[in-house]
């Protein structure tokens, strides 16, 4: 058979986003590849062309940009993070986030920005070729109906970064590089909320750096919820923060396409904090904890993370 | 397709690979480094992992390109020029390898982890190991392994197993004879073995749970180039199954399909892809019928057609209804002064073995040969011969490494049907390898089981009746079902004396994949509500529930209500070992809220006294054959599957002719040179196999001491064999081996001698009183120490005391890691592992969603090896691989109530249900107050 695969690594930004132009629709970037091989190999990502970002070494890098930011480069392993001490001294709660992800051996290979970006997760979607064809295809693989819920308009696919939640708590920016220039945005701006496209940005947008506001003496609680002590991809985390000036912020993964977040002072309602996390959970029963287990956790583990913190 | 270069183990080489390619498959099938195993194909399990420029990473992930210009170290490239590193000698030493299937990945992750981190902890290796998954070792040795090699001190309690050392071998903890191959990846398994000019197989598999298979058109898929044969049911016509009585299933779908996944076409191309691509262009015109997918519904009695199999005598979708009373239990349990009658839920569990299903078969001047990943190579043979109408000479089965079965490797498969048959038609050797979702769907695994269950406790405290009513869901064939659905019931018959039971059970059919044997067979369900019911017993009646235990257990040499006879018993000896071990007085009843204790026991068959097949060969035969270069060779059909048993046989034939292991070699199991042996399953092979090695040996030592007193011309004297060395009391003769062999075999050149073993006639003669006869049984306790968070309900399982009477430990490294492996698998089954379906499709079929525990889920596991010496074992030895399973489970599920006063009575057992059970108590008690 002859193949039309292709497989790239520029070594620049650049040279990265022509490719992508080049190839319209039909490419896939790809750092560190542990969440995206596995999509290829079942058959939930199919472009014949494979843009492989390692290539750019800058990315590699975390700064301090003085008073103001600690600048991660994307291609950072999650492995790494803990290698910075700018990291450790301010932000404990990413390496501890980041340590959830996965196993040793993915968080080897895997990235900062690919986890922000890691596909959504359905158990009903994140099945081999002919399973999904065995039972329908869902929305999510441009059939018309969600096996989950039976919703001819919506896809509940869980947004399962680890990190994404700790690093929204803080704050975190990126820097989006596409066609259109550099922007910086606030990181969970980026999520759409929609499960078939969860993310805002354009396919050929890149995250260029991970943004941390420094000397804002954080305190923070991350908490994950997995059945196995490995391996699992989340099923609630939730990663509150306060600042300086008492400032709290919650972000929680695992529960709803897009990470729910929501903003509060040490003085506010805590209930009303908590309710209204639930209320905006749209979590269904599509993985192997139930709905109604993971909502409830969600008040045990704010519950406890303010108890921790205040 | 594109050139890239790799250095690999030092070597350089330019390889030209597909774009897409993975390095696994590139190190695997370009450079011929097989040593790198795929075990799931996402990253999930481990096995594939290689150091990339001194990094590890999942090369089943890994696209080959990235790794262009790069140095790649493979298991192949740890040990120096033969001599291996110091990691894999502890590998080795401390039993940390059985299947070994998981040991490359593992080796590779802990001599990158050992080389980077020099002031680790026991916490930081199970850490670093955590993403590599293995199904055998319950990972103590392994996490033991890399400490001992990082000199850091473990906590092992396996020193207070101080074996009797009467013996020179039997009794001494040995490493597997194979373990060297395991820890450099040169062990072949299927998918590792080279053969020339194969076709790859490739199969269609259903997409519908019942429907009639109205046309299956194959015109395109013919057409693409590299197709070699497809082949559909209708040439495949006879019927198989493991059980004569249920021989229910064929090759491939014929007419209509019975479960979604179900073989319908089969593809054999020049490449997997080719064969792959063949697949999706074969079209199917199904039409559905009624879907059975609970097995409530296959209960009820229904339209002809909608019946799974429609030969069936009953009116519904039941296969099997299994009952046997003995005993007045009704009128017991009304005398009763406590009873306890509860309901339990089972979902069904997959063996979960790392080396996926594979086969390659060719034909040649031998008729068939099949080169596959069996338990049990008779039965195959025996299949392939019936199915495929070959004489059974004609029938050649190898088992070269076999990566774990637990029961799952244990029946006939469709697989290994279709590519010989393939093979036969095409005169190319075929090859097959199951992917893991093919592999979760082939399951024959543990039934999802409904049962409720009473029992009674009489005024002096005796457990005096018991009567289960049971409901197995058999999935859409009958494998090893009809036993299951015995075992079910009649293994309940001991530890403890009932003389009151009853017991019924229905296995169904539904339209889902089917179930069979798995580790603990039909018993490890039953066993929990046991446990359980005991332990409520205890708590109603306010005795601790281990003192109960004791009162009711068995004595030896005893004959249970359904005729088991039970010579040896350690049941009393186990209970209390753990008991003392766990401090069980000071911590019962008395930990905070949110901790406690449980206790479970256990009992098991140490080998079928029947064979399935009924006939008058032996269950066991092994051949020794001794040449002149004084090597002693082992033959025998027993199939090492990795729980250790070549060893074992070398060990006893060592033993017996008091040579050196190193004069012992045991050929590969290959039924054109092995005598019959039944294979491994239910847990015989130590017992039988053991037995009939040990008989063999014997022979050959008569056999030589007649020769060497016929050569002395002395009439009859007593030789002693031993420490390579044959003499007499006065050392009047005295013989080095060798001196004994040129003696032995002058004027003839070889001795050839065989040893069997035919289990005694045992049990009752009425229906089903062959069910669970064994020529002996194994028992064991386990206590557990539970951790509930009360506020999500997680469990977390802290310490596993347990004790299980294995006769004699033969190879008390292997026994330690049979039973370490054993409760692994049974804190899956507690609490992690469970097979979820969605309209009759597995949801979970892969490594992520069915939950192994992994090396960071393991609790402290205190291993001990209770010796009873069986009369009628190989030097008093009986089984130690499936009983252990059994106590573990219940004990947790005790542990739970001792922590937080809930009863569990489903598995696993989930931090939600006990969140919800808590709230129960908590408002009964609140209403209690209230009133």
């Amino acid at each position: 058979m002859i193949s039309d695969k292709i497989y790239l690594r520029p070594n620049s930004v650049k040279e990265a986003l022509e490719i992508a132009q080049d190839h319209s629709d039909d490419f896939c970037f790809l750092a560190g590849g542990t969440d995206v091989m596995v999509n290829r190999f079942q058959g939930n990502e199919t472009s014949s062309c494979i843009i492989d970002l390692t290539g750019i070494t800058e990315w590699n890098q975390v700064k301090i940009i003085p008073d103001k930011y600690l600048s991660i480069g994307p291609l950072v392993k999650l492995d790494e993070l803990n290698n910075f001490e700018a990291i450790r001294n301010e932000f404990p709660v990413l390496i501890e986030a980041a340590k959830s992800v996965g196993s040793p051996l993915i968080r080897k290979t895997a990235t900062l920005g690919g986890n922000i970006l890691c596909e959504n997760r359905c158990i009903f979607y994140n099945q081999s070729e002919w399973w999904r064809e065995s039972v329908g295809y869902c929305l999510k693989c441009d059939g018309s109906v969600c096996i989950a819920t039976g919703s001819k308009k919506h896809c509940y696919s869980e947004f399962v970064s680890d990190t994404a939640p700790a690093l929204i708590s803080l704050d975190a920016m990126i820097e989006i590089i596409d066609e259109d220039g550099e922007r910086l945005m606030k990181l969970e701006d980026i999520y759409s909320g929609d499960g078939t496209n969860p993310k805002i940005l354009k396919k050929a947008s890149l995250i260029k750096s991970i943004l941390l506001p420094l000397n804002n003496q954080f305190r923070s609680v991350f908490k994950k919820l997995r059945l196995r002590k490995s391996l699992d991809f989340t099923s609630l985390t939730t990663a509150v923060t306060v600042n300086a000036n008492g400032r709290l912020k919650i972000a929680v993964g695992g529960v709803d396409p897009k990470p729910v977040v929501i903003e509060g002072t040490v003085n506010s309602d805590l209930e009303e904090l908590i309710v209204y996390v639930l209320k905006k959970s749209r979590a269904i029963d599509n993985e192997m904890f139930t709905r109604k287990y993971r909502r409830d956790m969600i008040r045990v583990f704010l519950t406890q993370s303010f108890e921790t913190l205040l | 397709m594109k050139s890239i270069k790799l250095k690999v183990n030092q070597i350089a080489f330019e390889v030209l690979i597909d774009e897409h390619e993975c390095l696994a498959g590139v190190l695997r099938e370009k450079i011929g480094l097989t040593g790198t195993k795929v075990g799931c194909e996402q990253g999930s399990c481990g096995a594939c992992t290689v150091l990339v420029n001194d990094e590890p990473v999942l090369s089943c992930i890994t696209p080959a390109i990235r790794c262009d210009n790069s140095e790649i170290t493979t298991i192949e490239g740890v040990a120096n020029n033969g001599e291996l590193h110091l990691l894999q000698q502890k590998f080795i030493e401390k039993g940390a390898i059985q299947c070994g299937f998981c040991t490359p990945g593992m080796i590779m992750t802990s001599y990158n982890f050992i080389k980077k981190n020099h002031n680790a902890s026991i916490d930081d290796i199970k850490e670093a190991l955590s993403g590599n998954l293995c199904r055998c070792t319950g990972y103590k040795k392994i996490i033991e392994a890399v400490a001992e090699t990082m000199s850091i001190e473990s906590k092992t309690d396996n020193s207070e197993n101080n074996y009797p050392k009467k013996n020179n071998i039997i009794g001494h903890k040995k490493p597997y004879i194979e373990a060297a191959k395991k820890v450099q990846g040169t062990a072949e398994y299927v998918d590792d073995i080279k053969i020339k000019n194969p076709l790859y197989c490739k199969f269609l598999r259903s997409t519908y749970p019942h429907a009639i298979i109205e046309n299956i058109d194959i015109s395109s898929a013919e057409k693409i180039d590299g197709v070699k044969y497809i082949l559909t049911g209708k040439e495949l016509t006879r019927k198989f199954g493991v059980l004569p009585i249920s021989r229910d299933e064929t090759a491939l779908a014929i007419d209509k399909v019975r479960y979604i996944g179900e073989i319908v076409a089969a593809v054999a191309a020049e490449s997997t892809e080719i064969a792959k691509e063949a697949c999706r262009k074969i079209k199917v015109a199904y039409k559905p019928i009624r879907p059975f997918l609970m097995m409530d519904e296959s209960l009820y009695d229904i339209n002809e057609n909608e019946k799974i199999h429609l030969d069936s005598k009953f009116k519904n979708n039941i296969h099997k209804i299994a009952e046997l009373n003995f005993g007045d239990y009704k009128n017991e349990l009304s005398k009763s002064e406590y009873t306890s009658k509860m309901d339990f839920e089972f979902e069904g569990l997959t063996h979960a073995f790392t080396e996926p299903h594979a086969a390659v078969a060719y034909w040649d001047e031998n008729g068939l040969t099949i080169i596959t990943a069996t338990q049990v190579p008779h039965y195959l043979h025996r299949a392939l011969s019936d199915v495929l109408e070959v004489p059974l000479s004609r029938v050649r089965v190898i088992k070269p490494y076999v990566g774990g079965g637990f029961g799952g490797k244990s029946d006939p498969f469709a697989h290994e049907i279709i590519v010989s048959h393939i093979a036969r038609k095409t005169g190319r050797p075929v090859k097959v390898r199951f992917s893991r979702e093919e592999v979760f769907i082939n399951n024959h695994g543990r039934h999802p089981t409904k049962m409720t269950m009473e029992i009674g406790l009489n005024k002096d405290k005796e457990l005096s009746a018991l009567n289960a009513d049971i409901v197995i869901d058999g999935g859409a064939y009958g494998s090893f079902g009809i036993v299951t659905s015995y075992y079910n019931g009649v293994l309940l018959q001991a530890p403890y004396k009932i003389d009151n039971l009853g017991f019924k059970t229905t296995r169904v059919f539904t339209n889902k994949p089917q179930c069979g044997a798995m580790r603990g067979h039909g018993a490890v369900n039953s066993r929990f509500a046991v446990e359980s019911l005991i332990d409520d017993l205890a708590y109603q009646s306010k005795i601790d529930p281990c003192e109960l235990r004791l009162k009711n257990f068995l004595d030896s040499n005893t004959i249970t209500v359904g005729q088991y006879r039970i010579t040896s018993n350690g049941s009393r000896e186990s209970l209390l070992k753990v008991m003392e071990q766990s401090g069980w007085k000071d911590k019962y009843g008395k930990m905070p809220f949110g901790k406690g204790v449980g206790a479970g026991c256990g009992f098991f068959i140490s080998g079928s006294a029947l064979p399935i097949i009924r006939n008058e060969l032996p269950q066991s035969v092994v051949h020794l054959k001794v040449d002149f270069d004084g090597r002693v060779v082992i033959s025998s059909g027993s199939s090492d599957i990795g729980q250790g048993s070549d060893t074992m046989l070398a060990m006893v034939v060592a033993e017996v002719l008091g040579v050196s292991m190193d004069k012992i070699f045991v050929l590969p199991c290959d039924t054109i040179t092995n005598p019959v042996d039944l294979g491994s399953y239910s847990s015989r092979v130590t017992f039988m196999a053991g037995n009939a090695a040990k008989m063999a040996a014997e022979n050959l030592k008569k056999e030589i001491t007649l020769s060497i007193l016929k050569n002395k011309s002395i009439s009859n004297k007593r030789l002693i064999f031993s420490e390579d060395k044959i003499h007499d009391e006065k050392n009047e003769i005295s013989l080095t081996w060798n001196e004994a062999i040129d003696i032995a075999l002058a004027g003839r050149g070889a001795i050839s001698v065989s040893g069997h073993y035919i289990s005694p006639k045992l049990g009752g003669n009425f229906k089903g009183a062959g069910a669970g006869l064994s020529p002996s049984y194994s028992f064991g306790a386990v206590i557990a120490e539970v951790d509930v968070d009360i506020k999500t309900g997680l469990l977390k399982v802290e310490n596993i005391w347990g004790a299980h009477d294995c006769g004699i430990a033969i190879n008390p490294l292997a026994v330690e890691g049979q039973l370490e492996g054993s409760w692994h698998m049974g804190m899956g089954q507690a609490v992690s592992e469970q097979l979820k379906y969605f309209k009759g499709l597995i949801l979970n079929g892969n490594f992520l969603d069915y939950k192994i525990p992994t090396s960071l889920d393991i609790p402290e596991m205190h291993t001990n090896i209770i010796e009873t010496n069986d009369p009628e074992g190989p030097f008093g030895a009986k089984e130690c691989g499936e009983g252990a399973i059994h106590p573990i489970i219940p004990a947790i599920a005790n542990a739970i109530f001792d922590a937080v006063g809930v009863r569990i009575t489903k598995l696993p057992i989930t931090p939600e249900e006990i969140l919800l059970k808590m709230k129960k108590v908590s408002l009964i008690k609140e209403a209690e107050i209230e009133s």
